[in-house]
């Protein structure tokens, strides 16, 4: 049968941003899926090497929109990393719950653009955003911006979480916790939406395992591979939670694995605000102009970001990095998606796209 | 299965007879009726659906333009036909001047062969059923035209979705309607509602009236049959070329479908205009046929999009089935009660 070849993209309402996607079409069946990057490259890590350290902070929230508070604790930890800077202890904890918070609103949004993505109305998505806003709201209650926070300073935080957090945050996250339950009995409870995910877009182990996608698209594999668990930073190895992982490797694992991340975040927050030592403080250095030499020349920081491992590689010079490479998450599992997607259906690649929650600025940096 | 050939000698006579022109001047009366019902009920349906659809969605819907934001479908309509028209370069242009209009004047031409009170029809003909089906089969073969027409692959992807559609919900839908003509004895459309004079065919044939009612979102593109525009994956399929003005009579077209599709099912299955008697039948059938094109609404608000594959299997495998099944049981009931 003739081979019909269809562009998608860069403008088109489900690749969420500028991705350009070429399909060789056989009838109904995805031949061959080609795509081209870099609609939305902005040189950030070249631009990281004009600027002093503690300068580039919002460019690296810039990178993932919907995560920006993860990016950013990777980057001041790469840096901290490099001047040898320690972090006060109820600054890691604060840092785990911010982050774990972010994971929540970062997760809210990929189940409803997934459900987008379905051809359902907005309802979920807007179900999502609403939700996501009490989370974007405690964040901004802790950083002063709803939605780019800069504040992650190095050794601590800008300044102390409010006083009030914590109820605020417990009241949130139970709130949460009856919620998911809510999700998915609408969102499982039908029967289209079952018909699509189960046992489509499957990405076996041992191609999870050497096309190197991390985060939910690998847990969805059966590879149990969090950085949090396996090379555990700030406090998390004191923190109760445990790395879900399932078998099958399809859509359905893919966008149920992020409904049992949430539960999981849920229960680190709670653990961290039980744990979390009363005395002392977590704020970190002002910013300088001038920062402490650094003590490490070459270093690595591997961080388990929402949408998977972001590895920060440093090379540092005396003010400002010499060289910053970063491992995005969303461009090592977009280059999955032509293995996932071939023999589907056209329709099919879509929820793929959508089940891989990539964000474009990741991607393309 | 008799066709009521009291009927057909009514138009006849009518046409045959001294009174064409009062005839004629009827039609065309009644047709502006129609035509100006179609209109208030094409856009307060717009409005409603947004704000139902809002509402489901925890957000206001339309608030700003006049009260409620009833009138911001006006706008929206001013806005696109004061746009100009983008000629195609590659497409066909004349198709996607012609089928888009045809499709309204069609959507109107059914809706004046349906009773809305026992005397408030344009002709009473004796093979109405047959006629509007046979209508309504044409509008997924004007959504094909124009989707080859406008020369752009997502139009032809569009295109051949909806001929595979067509092939899937079509018969299921026939022998619905074989179904209810086997029941009533005729294609009348006023005698099927007599037929319903002491119970509705839904409590009669609910399977059918499931069958139909899926049918019938798939023929006018409600979800979760909407593939052919499936905006998350086809951009807007067959009208992604069609330009503004025609644009803003797709979206009334939609509308005046949905209520056309709303209307066929209360006739059929709903017993049309007939209820308690302190009303007249136009608003009980009117009534009717809103309740229906809630359900619809209700429906785009909280379903998924199929995949054309899965629509071929429903069709197929469990549509042709069921409405088999309904064929049989109904037989079997009315041999029964005989």
């Amino acid at each position: 049968m003739a081979i019909t070849r269809i562009n998608i993209g860069p403008v088109h309402p489900s690749t969420h941003g500028v991705l350009r996607l070429v399909v060789d079409l056989d009838g109904d069946t995805i031949e061959r899926v080609e795509p081209h990057v870099g609609f939305l490259h902005r040189g950030v890590e070249k631009l990281v090497e004009t600027r002093m350290y503690m300068q580039s902070p919002p460019y690296m929230e810039k990178l993932d929109y919907i995560a920006p508070l993860s990016y950013d604790e990777a980057y001041v930890s790469a840096v901290e990393k490099a001047l040898g800077v320690e972090v006060k202890e109820r600054a890691q904890y604060a840092r785990v719950i911010l982050l774990e918070l972010q994971r929540i609103a970062s997760h809210l949004l990929a189940v409803g653009t997934m459900c987008n993505d379905l051809g359902q109305m907005f309802t979920v998505f807007m179900w999502a955003f609403k939700d996501r806003d009490m989370v974007l709201k405690l964040l901004e209650e802790a950083a002063g911006n709803r939605m780019f926070y800069v504040n992650m300073r190095l050794g601590g935080l800008l300044r102390e979480l409010p006083p009030d957090f914590e109820m605020q945050t417990l009241d949130v996250i139970d709130y949460m916790e009856r919620r998911i339950p809510e999700y998915e009995r609408y969102i499982e409870g039908n029967p289209v939406f079952m018909e699509r995910m189960k046992g489509v877009g499957v990405l076996s182990q041992k191609d999870a395992r050497n096309l190197g996608v991390t985060g939910p698209v690998l847990r969805a594999s059966g590879i149990e591979y969090d950085v949090r668990k396996n090379n555990p930073y700030y406090v998390y190895d004191k923190l109760h939670f445990s790395v879900k992982s399932l078998e099958k490797g399809d859509n359905f694992s893919r966008y149920r694995i992020r409904m049992m991340e949430m539960r999981e975040s849920i229960r680190l927050i709670r653990d961290a605000f039980d744990k979390m030592p009363a005395a002392g403080d977590m704020l970190g250095m002002p910013v300088k102009l001038r920062s402490p030499a650094p003590v490490n020349k070459e270093v690595r920081v591997s961080r388990e970001l929402p949408r998977g491992e972001a590895l920060m590689h440093m090379v540092a010079d005396q003010q400002k990095p010499y060289r910053l490479s970063i491992r995005s998450p969303s461009f090592i599992n977009l280059a999955a998606l032509p293995d996932i997607a071939k023999g589907y259906r056209l329709a099919d690649l879509f929820s793929i796209l959508g089940s891989l929650d990539l964000v474009m600025g990741c991607v393309d940096r | 299965m008799q066709i009521n050939a009291n009927s057909i000698a009514n138009v006849n006579s009518l046409v045959g007879s001294g009174n064409l022109l009062y005839g004629i001047v009827g039609i065309v009366v009644y047709a502006i009726i129609v035509a100006l019902m179609l209109s208030v009920f094409g856009y307060s349906f717009g409005w409603i659906e947004r704000k139902i659809i809002a509402r489901a969605q925890y957000r206001h819907g339309p608030t700003y333009v006049g009260k409620y934001g009833f009138l911001q479908n006006m706008a929206d309509l001013v806005k696109l036909l004061s746009k100009r028209e983008i000629a195609l370069s590659k497409g066909d242009n004349f198709m996607v001047r012609v089928s888009v209009p045809l499709m309204l004047s069609l959507s109107v031409f059914i809706i004046l062969l349906l009773p809305f009170s026992p005397w408030l029809q344009a002709t009473n003909i004796g093979f109405g059923l047959l006629l509007i089906f046979v209508a309504i089969a044409f509008f997924p073969m004007l959504v094909f035209l124009t989707g080859f027409s406008t020369g752009n692959k997502f139009g032809d992807i569009s295109a051949q979705r909806s001929v595979l559609m067509l092939l899937s919900y079509e018969l299921p839908m026939i022998v619905v309607v074989i179904t209810i003509a086997l029941v009533t004895g005729s294609y009348n459309l006023q005698g099927i509602i007599a037929a319903q004079s002491s119970h509705w065919f839904v409590i009669l044939m609910p399977i059918g009236f499931i069958v139909m009612f899926i049918a019938m979102l798939a023929e006018f593109e409600r979800p979760p049959f909407d593939l052919r525009e499936a905006d998350s994956e086809l951009i807007a399929g067959w009208l992604t070329d069609i330009s503004a003005p025609y644009y803003a009579l797709v979206l009334f077209l939609d509308y005046t479908r949905m209520f056309m599709g709303s209307l066929i099912i209360a006739i059929l299955f709903l017993g049309g205009w007939m209820g308690p008697s302190f009303l007249p039948g136009i608003v009980w059938m009117i009534a009717k046929a809103v309740v229906v094109a809630l359900f619809v609404i209700v429906v785009r608000a909280t379903t998924f999009r199929m995949r054309i594959d899965r629509v071929l299997h429903l069709g197929w495998l469990v549509l042709i089935p069921l409405s088999l099944i309904n064929l049989l049981i109904t037989y079997i009931v009315l041999l029964w009660i005989a």
